[in-house]
């Protein structure tokens, strides 16, 4: 029987949802960088004080995943030590942060001088300082090379801010004014988090509202154990290979063992040792990943809380492997690389498990960062482009794959930017963001299109600074998808200089000059079931479309058109 | 003499309200099935209802009529059933997927559940042509445009059947020269096709918007024009002339040629003009802000005006598609008298969406529908006449309504039927205290500060209610609430928009001056514009707002100003209203920061006289007025509490009734609760306080 009547319960659920979106939309608003305020790389959610998350923002699912793991980590640090008024700043994957670039912030929440609740933004930032502009820096062999590392710090302590530590930081970055604005707005949302809560509190009194989120954890609990009760009991293994994206030691497997008993089940993930090179994920992230892979199975619809992974049990494998590094591994690339690779590991173990009831993989992460001097204001200017990001979904048992809506580890929730407002925050010149022909995975649902973004400097000479992967094997189908026609459905960099293309599949720094162009191209997402049962009249459309080319149409779902030439 | 009548026709989903006023100051409110296959149908219909009830022929009052205004919901129906002409798109090479690619996302963010479909394309990939043409964003052609291509792009249009064309090219706000040129070619050789050019219908920085405003224009012009065509035609058939006006999305009125050149104007129209009624009935009380919501069969509309200036959206997405230019902001939800309570998969009770709508409608009309509905709970808490609503019209069946509301709710969640019912209320309740929030907290306004007009058959049952969950101590519900967009119609101006991008930092005399020149060159062409329509200097007003945001931020925040000229100095009290209007929204301001200018728009009204108001009259004693008791419940607890119920009709100004009670109007049931009171004033308008106000 509930604790708790269930009127009120759902009330209490849109509150909390409603509080969310709020802190969301405060954030995109109020930042300065476009990677927040135009790609909506952060990420906002809502912790009771125990600490669970009682309410996961629709936002980034990469971030998410490891907030959880991370804000226990914070937690337990200032045990004992956390007061009113304080507010805490944390970046380090040493205490579960995703990587450095993601800084994040806590905020305790208290109602009549009790610990009552926490809410917490987590930003991407476009510079945490290191050698190399933007912080991806392919050349770090340690975390030391990439980057400031914060641990859990008290930003304010008791309500006052401690200027000194907010300067030393801000002191190791670049673009320190755009870094300085994107504090305020993560802390401007964070306090309009708090405000709702406490309206929430004098509303309903304290222990009506814990014991509706008691309860709504408790039902996602519930909800997952239904799930999990339909796969049989056994196990069950998916591995996926990381490509080899430019370290030299050659491609790594991944494996997921997944092992359903009953109503719960246990994720056992195997990866090589660690490496020299920024793609180690600490065990916060990893959580990320294999969560993501969850609810490719699980495939719920919102609102999502911690109460849905209570019966699952995850274990990383041995500490020093590639997910589930430790100091001094390097990291910064982990958020889209391994943990794409490791994703589909787990999505995979699931899709054997249940067979046809699994969506496709969506196409990994390929992009790029730029930096380079702006003379139209004098000042350095550095940015991720998250638009590089943009790749094809995966099909669904049901439909196509969504169209540029990428990348696998935020399933739909980054934006891409406007051309104009790109172009007006930055001195480049976007010649092309479109879709790719014949990049979506072949089957009886198609993958969505991969996005192909090219770009000239205006002025200037540009750094172009690669990472990511998916340049090698297309995005995975499932249910018996498969693709002849392989070329455009992974990723790739053209490089164009005097007429002459170069075509890059690993990740380096580059210079481009005015008059060269530069294009990061993107995978395509999977697809689902066989491409011979796709019906004919969607083939002929996509043909029409430019969507699928006509030898597209004859390798990948063997339909001829009668004026077939050479093409 | 065309001065006798003014007709306000608001075609809705479910009904088509029609109001009349007429010289002396009487105002009548008439209801027909709307019939969307064949708009003037319904037209003819409440024309017939009208001129039964006043023993006139119909031609006699639309050519009695100084204006006939109609309020439609053609562009919408156009747009939530893909059923405009496919749009052929011009635009930049390399940027033809702008709006498939709909910048990388879905709209509400990462979501797991399979079967959420992206939006329909309204010009789908194969008549998407990009031309060889570039302008950069400091206005210089970077690459000419090559007339070739629009004119091979051009003949593939006219072997697809395609007759209505967007174009819009990159920086074009900046150069529109580009677009000029392409417009010229297809003119030529698409003589008949309906052009939008992107710089013209929305001349601000955001190629997605535009383009994709542009696109939606070009979508919907053919269905509008045709819809104009043939309700300007019948009115002229009767004797109409130039009186007909069409209401827009921005809140104002304009002619027929407008309405089809601009036709993404039209896809809101009908909800727009509530906050022009509302703030006319709130006026005798002296009250300029203002909250309507309008609870009809199917949904729950809200708008906010605070001190007289309506909450505008520019750059949303409606429906799925990215709209630039300014629509009154009408947040809409799924929460009617037809909305259907449900049990989620995780086991939680929810109420809409979806709706039973008028067919089969609620369980209780006994129309074959089943499902538990708001109307049902409400029937079962007693706030709805047994005998029936609209005196009996239509009669209500208790026994359906429980019986839904047991099998459905009460049983699956193990409580009772009136503990469910409270809940269906409960929850509707919620969801509109939600979307509430979406106009006044995300926009930065504290709802306490605000009144709350209802509007639509629905509301009353859940106004007071609704008033105690926001904090909210006045309520104000007119006996003209049913038809209350019909009647914010036939009181509203003509109104257009004007807008230009010019990005500046605010820290120079130039910057003033520039501001002040552009604002006077779009407003120049706004007056001649209304001098085109007849109106004279002095009836002409003119509105500004401006976008600015902190230097490094990308999105704007609006502030309005009154008109006066941009000076070095009056610049500074412009950055002080964006220091300010920045810190209501997000809690704060950087009065250090530089600032930078990016949008400006003038708004320019033709002022209309607005009809005459007669007072009403006394009826007698309030006892007579009172008709029965009837039980209520009014607590999650589901105990019945015995409750007055009295005839709206029968009621004369100053009478005061104390909560709880009931009062039926013909088209409307408030129901007050304990610790509330209703006062009936002259003008037709009850308004209803917290006995306790709550600061």
């Amino acid at each position: 029987m509930m604790k708790v009547d269930p009127i009120t319960l759902s009330v209490v659920r849109g509150i909390l949802e409603t509080t969310q979106r709020e802190m969301t939309l405060s954030l995109e608003k109020t930042s300065r960088s476009s990677v927040l305020n135009l790609a909506r790389d952060y990420s906002t959610s809502l912790f009771n004080a125990t600490p669970e998350m009682i309410l996961q923002g629709q936002d980034i699912p990469i971030h998410l995943g490891s907030l959880m793991p991370a804000m226990k980590a914070v937690a337990n640090f200032f045990s004992g030590e956390i007061h009113e008024g304080d507010l805490i700043l944390h970046n380090d994957p040493a205490y579960n942060g995703s990587h450095i670039l993601d800084m994040c912030i806590y905020k305790p929440v208290f109602f009549e001088g009790k610990h009552v609740f926490w809410t917490v933004c987590k930003g991407h930032l476009t510079d945490v300082g290191g050698p190399v502009p933007a912080s991806y820096n392919p050349e770090a062999t340690e975390i030391f090379a990439e980057g400031l590392r914060v641990p859990p710090i008290k930003l304010w302590e008791k309500g006052k801010q401690r200027d000194d530590i907010l300067n030393m930081i801000l002191t190791n970055m670049r673009a320190r004014r755009n870094q300085e604005g994107d504090f305020k707005a993560l802390i401007g949302a964070c306090q309009l988090g708090e405000k709702n809560l406490i309206n929430l509190i004098n509303k309903y009194g304290l222990e009506k509202v814990n014991l509706c989120i008691d309860e709504l954890l408790s039902m996602a609990d519930k909800h997952m154990r239904t799930l999990i009760k339909k796969i049989p009991n056994g196990e069950y293994t998916g591995t996926a290979t990381l490509e080899d994206a430019g370290h030299g030691l050659g491609d790594l497997d991944i494996t997921a063992n997944l092992t359903i008993k009953e109503d719960s089940c246990e994720i056992e993930i195997s990866s090589p040792p660690q490496v020299p090179y920024f793609i180690n994920s600490y065990e916060g992230n990893s959580y990320s990943g294999v969560y993501l892979g969850l609810m490719m199975f699980a495939q719920l619809p919102p609102p999502y809380n911690e109460g849905l992974y209570r019966c699952v049990n995850v274990n990383m494998g041995p500490k020093g492997t590639l997910c589930n590094a430790e100091t001094p591994a390097p990291h910064v690339n982990c958020t889209t690389t391994p943990m794409e690779t490791l994703t589909d590991a787990v999505r995979l173990a699931f899709e054997k498990a249940a067979p046809d009831k699994v969506s496709a993989s969506w196409g990994h992460s390929n992009g790029c960062n730029i930096t380079g001097f702006d003379t139209r204001n004098n000042e350095e200017y550095v940015t991720m482009v998250l638009a590089t990001l943009i790749s094809g979904a995966g099909a669904t048992p049901t439909q196509d794959g969504w169209h540029a809506c990428g990348p696998e580890c935020c399933m739909g929730a980054l934006a891409s930017g406007d051309v104009e407002l790109i172009e007006y925050s930055y001195p480049i010149i976007l010649h092309r963001y479109s879709l790719v022909t014949d990049s979506g995975g072949a089957g009886k649902f198609r993958g969505g299109s991969g996005t192909c973004w090219e770009v000239e400097p205006l002025d200037q000479p540009m750094t172009f600074i690669m990472f990511g992967e998916g340049r090698k094997y297309p995005s995975l189908g499932s249910a018996g998808a498969f693709s002849t026609l392989l070329e455009n459905k992974v990723g790739r960099v053209e490089i164009k200089r005097n007429g002459k293309v170069d075509v890059i599949k690993k990740n380096i720094i580059e210079t481009i000059l005015p008059g060269q162009r530069v294009a990061n191209i993107n995978p395509g997402g999977g697809g689902f079931g066989n491409p011979l049962e796709r019906p004919l009249e969607k083939v002929i459309m996509d043909v029409k479309n430019g969507l699928v080319s006509k030898n597209g149409a004859k390798e990948d779902y063997g339909v001829i058109f009668s004026d077939q030439d050479s093409n | 003499m065309r001065t006798h009548y003014r007709l306000g026709i608001d075609a809705g989903g479910t009904f088509t309200d029609f109001v009349l006023a007429d010289k002396s100051g009487n105002i009548k409110i008439y209801k027909t099935p709307s019939t969307p296959d064949d708009p003037t149908k319904a037209i003819e219909d409440g024309l017939k209802i009208i001129s039964e009830d006043l023993e006139i022929n119909p031609s006699d009052i639309i050519s009695q009529s100084d204006l006939c205004i109609n309020g439609t919901t053609v562009g919408l129906n156009a747009l939530i059933q893909h059923k405009g002409s496919p749009v052929g798109l011009i635009c930049t090479e390399g940027h033809e997927d702008s709006i498939e690619i709909r910048l990388g996302h879905k709209e509400d963010g990462y979501r797991y559940d399979p079967d959420y479909p992206p939006a329909v394309m309204l010009s789908p990939r194969f008549l998407r042509k990009g031309i060889r043409e570039r302008i950069l964003s400091n206005g210089k052609v970077k690459i000419s445009i090559n007339e070739d291509d629009v004119r091979e792009a051009c003949k593939i249009f006219v072997d697809e059947g395609v007759s209505s064309i967007a174009i819009s090219f990159i920086w074009s706000i900046l150069n529109p020269s580009h677009e000029i040129i392409a417009e010229k070619i297809v003119r030529e050789m698409m003589p008949n096709a309906f052009i939008t050019v992107g710089s013209r219908l929305y001349p601000q920085i955001r190629e997605y918007t535009r383009t994709s405003t542009a696109v939606t224009n070009a979508y919907l012009s053919p269905t509008l024009k045709s819809y104009v065509s043939a309700i300007n035609e019948y009115f002229i058939s009767l004797g109409g002339e130039n009186n007909v006006r069409y209401f827009q999305s921005n809140g104002g009125l304009a002619t027929g040629e407008v309405m089809t050149d601009r036709s993404v104007y039209a896809i809101n129209s009908g909800p727009a003009s509530a906050p022009i009624a509302g703030l006319s009935i709130a006026n005798p009380f002296k009250y300029k802000n203002v909250i309507t919501v309008d609870m009809g069969g199917t949904s729950f509309d809200i708008t906010l005006t605070k001190g007289g200036s309506t909450n505008l959206n520019k750059n949303v997405d409606f429906l799925r598609y990215r709209i630039g230019v300014p629509m009154i902001q009408v947040e809409t939800l799924g929460a009617g008298g037809g909305s259907i309570g449900w049990i989620d998969e995780m086991g939680l009770l929810q109420v809409g969406p979806q709706s039973a709508g008028a067919n089969p409608g609620p369980a209780c009309y006994s129309k074959g529908g089943e499902k538990p509905t708001v109307s049902d709970a409400n029937l079962v808490l007693g706030y709805l006449n047994p005998d029936g609503l609209i005196g009996g019209k239509l009669p209500l069946n208790y026994e359906n309504a429980f019986n839904s509301i047991e099998k459905n709710i009460a049983k699956p969640l193990g409580i009772e039927v009136e503990k469910a019912a409270y809940g269906i209320f409960t929850i509707v309740n919620s969801n509109m205290v939600n979307g509430i929030r979406r106009v006044t907290v995300e926009r930065g306004y504290d709802p306490r500060d605000f009144v709350l007009v209802a509007g639509g058959g629905a509301t009353g049952a859940h106004i007071t209610a609704l008033a105690k969950e926001m904090g909210i101590d006045t309520v104000i519900v007119s006996k003209l609430s049913s038809g209350l967009c019909a009647y914010g119609q036939i009181i509203s101006d003509v109104k257009y928009n004007y807008m230009a991008t010019i990005p500046t930092r605010l820290d120079s005399i130039k910057a003033a001056e520039k501001i002040n020149k552009t604002f006077k060159e779009i407003e120049s062409k706004g007056i001649e514009h209304l001098n085109k329509d007849g109106f004279e200097e002095k009836k002409i007003n003119t509105y500004r707002s401006l976008e600015m945001r902190y230097v490094g931020q990308i999105h704007e925040c609006t502030v309005n100003i009154d008109f006066f000229e941009i000076t070095e100095e009056t610049l500074q009290n412009i950055k002080e209203a964006f220091h300010n209007r920045h810190e209501e929204l997000y809690t704060y301001s950087e009065k250090d920061s530089p600032v930078e200018l990016v949008n400006i728009e003038s708004t320019i009204y033709g002022r209309i006289d607005r009809p005459n108001y007669s007072e009403l009259e006394n009826k007698g004693q309030i006892n007579d007025a009172l008709k029965i008791s009837r039980n209520l419940i009014f607590s999650e607890k589901g105990n019945a509490l015995k409750t007055p119920v009295y005839d709206g009709n029968k009621l004369s100004p100053g009478n005061l009734i104390d909560g709880p009670a009931v009062v039926e109007e013909d088209t409307t049931t408030l129901v007050i609760e304990n610790g509330w009171f209703l006062e009936l004033h002259k003008s037709g308008t009850y308004i209803i306080k917290r006995k306790k106000p709550i600061s």
